[in-house]
């Protein structure tokens, strides 16, 4: 059995010893929220070819907007819920219009830095409207499972079947519906698929906005499971980067998994007693998706799995 | 009956002038060759014919609308079809996927009409020979299968007018009869096509006329036996003879 450590998990679980398939557990509730994110980031890059750079002020805008509907405005849990991704989607496509929209037919880069300069913004934004005090969508204390060793809530059961359905729905209709055929030609040969009658600026502008709903999804999960704060859109936006990087550019399926193994990793490096009585301080979880991204990239520069690098 | 007209087109990137006053007119059910030099801005003309470049002057008419300021998307579904000199397949997609998609992009009332898709998706296949490999990915043919998947592809989508850029080009001579026969067959079918190819022998058997094209200029147009005599041809290849 594994050597066991104290957990940083939510303060609702204080503190507990983790046995390896606890571990397992955690990793699949970060993994989740982070595949969510990297899943729609992936696709955008592998459509578009272009990087948003705010994408974690955007799932932060999904989280805090439900925290408000519900908090302030007194709504249902489920409309707040609905009121953040349609609030993501809103921002996201006007990140679009303004941001990305004007720019990437110059040059794909140049979203790059329009993008920052827009997170900017919206930092100040969110630090204004939220304040830096943590806010958790749901006040009342959380119910725990206990599964075997494994304890869990039950928000953060759903939240994990909620992803595994969303990401089964995007890969049925990735892989079997006529859209989805239509979004992986302009993704394998754009100027082919335009060439057979494919609106590619339709299809860009639906991405975007797909891949913003999926940040908001994974904001939202962040404010029912943990707190929001200002500070985690950096974080955020570096790991879903990690994860499409390590994945191979624009392979979907590739990020997602990556996701998933981030959340493991910084699982392990946190939870194990790695030197004896000493343990690695949670503090140093943010650095193994830059590690990650490091030695992928010196092992396999062109990451895990196969890149869909954009032909035309 | 002229299809496809191009008036006066010229298109000037930075500095650079790429294209100068091109203009010409392609008949219904008509082969075209467009020769020339590399550089000579073959390829960039097929791009402003199929929207992917905008002329900087000039204009272009498909069975008379004005098609100008209309994006490559809609000319598609207009009928411009397009097979790319550095194949326009999707590589991770089946060839069955390949050429369903195809159909799919069509407008919707010609979708309805057609039927089942999946099963002219599959005849498809079975005219070029490529039906056993349907549900292959499209990247792990050979690049002469590539090719005959490109154009069986374009011609299934129901397009009037193809332009074909350099179709044999890493194709087998075998291969190579096939995609003749091809395009003959298309136009049997009343299709015009407009083809770039640096191989004169497939030029010659293929196609009705020729236009030759200099630096960004049609600098010879007319049957393929006269234009392989002309003087100017031989020199736009091989240079001035010093000789004469």
């Amino acid at each position: 059995m594994l050597p066991v450590a104290q957990s940083r998990g939510s303060a609702l679980r204080g503190v507990l010893l983790l046995s390896p398939v606890q571990l397992l557990a955690n990793a699949l509730i970060a993994g989740s929220l982070a595949a969510l994110i990297a899943g729609g980031l992936a696709l955008v890059y592998g459509v578009l070819g272009v990087f948003n750079m705010a994408l974690g002020q955007l799932t932060l805008i999904g989280g805090y907007t439900a925290w408000w509907l519900h908090q302030v405005a007194h709504m249902s849990v489920l409309f707040s819920v609905i009121g953040g991704l349609l609030c993501g989607a809103l921002m996201t496509w006007i990140t679009f219009e303004v941001f990305v929209r004007p720019f990437y037919k110059h040059h794909r880069f140049l979203p790059l830095v329009t993008t920052i300069a827009w997170s900017m913004i919206l930092d100040g934004f969110i630090l204004l409207a939220f304040e830096e005090r943590p806010r958790s969508i749901l006040s009342e204390a959380k119910s725990m499972i206990s599964l075997g060793s494994v304890l869990i809530s039950r928000e953060q059961c759903l939240m994990i079947v909620l992803t595994i359905v969303a990401l089964l729905l995007f890969a049925w209709i990735f892989h079997c519906t006529s859209f989805g055929r239509k979004l992986r030609a302009v993704v394998q040969h754009e100027s082919a698929a335009r060439s057979l009658g494919i609106n590619s600026a339709i299809l860009h502008r639906v991405i975007f906005i797909v891949s913003g709903m999926f940040a908001a999804a994974g904001g939202i999960f962040i404010g029912i499971d943990q707190n929001l704060s200002p500070t985690l859109a950096f974080s955020l936006t570096i790991k879903a980067y990690a994860a499409i990087i390590a994945g191979g550019k624009g392979n979907i399926w590739g990020a997602i998994v990556c996701a998933y193994v981030i959340a493991l990793l910084e699982q392990l490096l946190v939870g194990i007693h790695w030197f004896g009585a000493f343990y690695v301080p949670a503090g140093y979880q943010q650095t193994v998706a830059l590690l990650f991204i490091i030695v992928i990239l010196l092992l396999k520069p062109s990451g895990l799995f196969r890149s869909f690098a954009r032909t035309a | 009956m002229s299809i496809l007209s191009l008036s006066h087109i010229s298109l000037t990137i930075g500095e650079h002038r790429i294209l100068s006053d091109v203009s010409c007119s392609v008949d219904q059910g008509e082969i075209v060759g467009l020769i020339g030099p590399n550089g000579s801005g073959k390829t960039t003309l097929f791009n402003v014919i199929s929207g992917f470049l905008a002329p900087t002057h000039g204009t272009m008419h498909l069975q008379g609308s004005d098609i100008t300021n209309i994006s490559s998307s809609r000319r598609a579904q207009m009928g411009i079809g397009r097979v790319f000199q550095n194949f326009g397949i999707f590589r991770e997609m089946t060839l069955e996927e390949n050429v369903l998609v195809a159909l799919e992009a069509l407008p919707k009332a010609d979708r309805m009409q057609r039927g089942n898709l999946r099963k002219i998706a599959g005849e498809t296949l079975e005219m070029v020979g490529l039906a056993s490999h349907a549900k292959q990915k499209a990247g792990s043919l050979s690049g002469g299968q590539m090719r005959l998947l490109e154009i069986a592809r374009t011609l299934m989508s129901g397009k009037e007018v193809f332009l074909l850029d350099e179709p044999t080009a890493g194709v087998s001579p075998k291969m190579t009869q096939q995609v003749a026969d091809l395009i003959l067959q298309l136009q049997k079918q009343g299709k015009t096509v407009l083809v770039v190819e640096h191989d004169l022998p497939f030029i010659s058997h293929v196609c009705d006329r020729v236009i030759v094209m200099d630096t960004g200029k049609v600098a010879l147009t007319g049957k393929p036996e006269d234009v392989k005599k002309s003087k100017e041809l031989r020199e736009l290849y091989f240079g001035a003879d010093p000789t004469t």
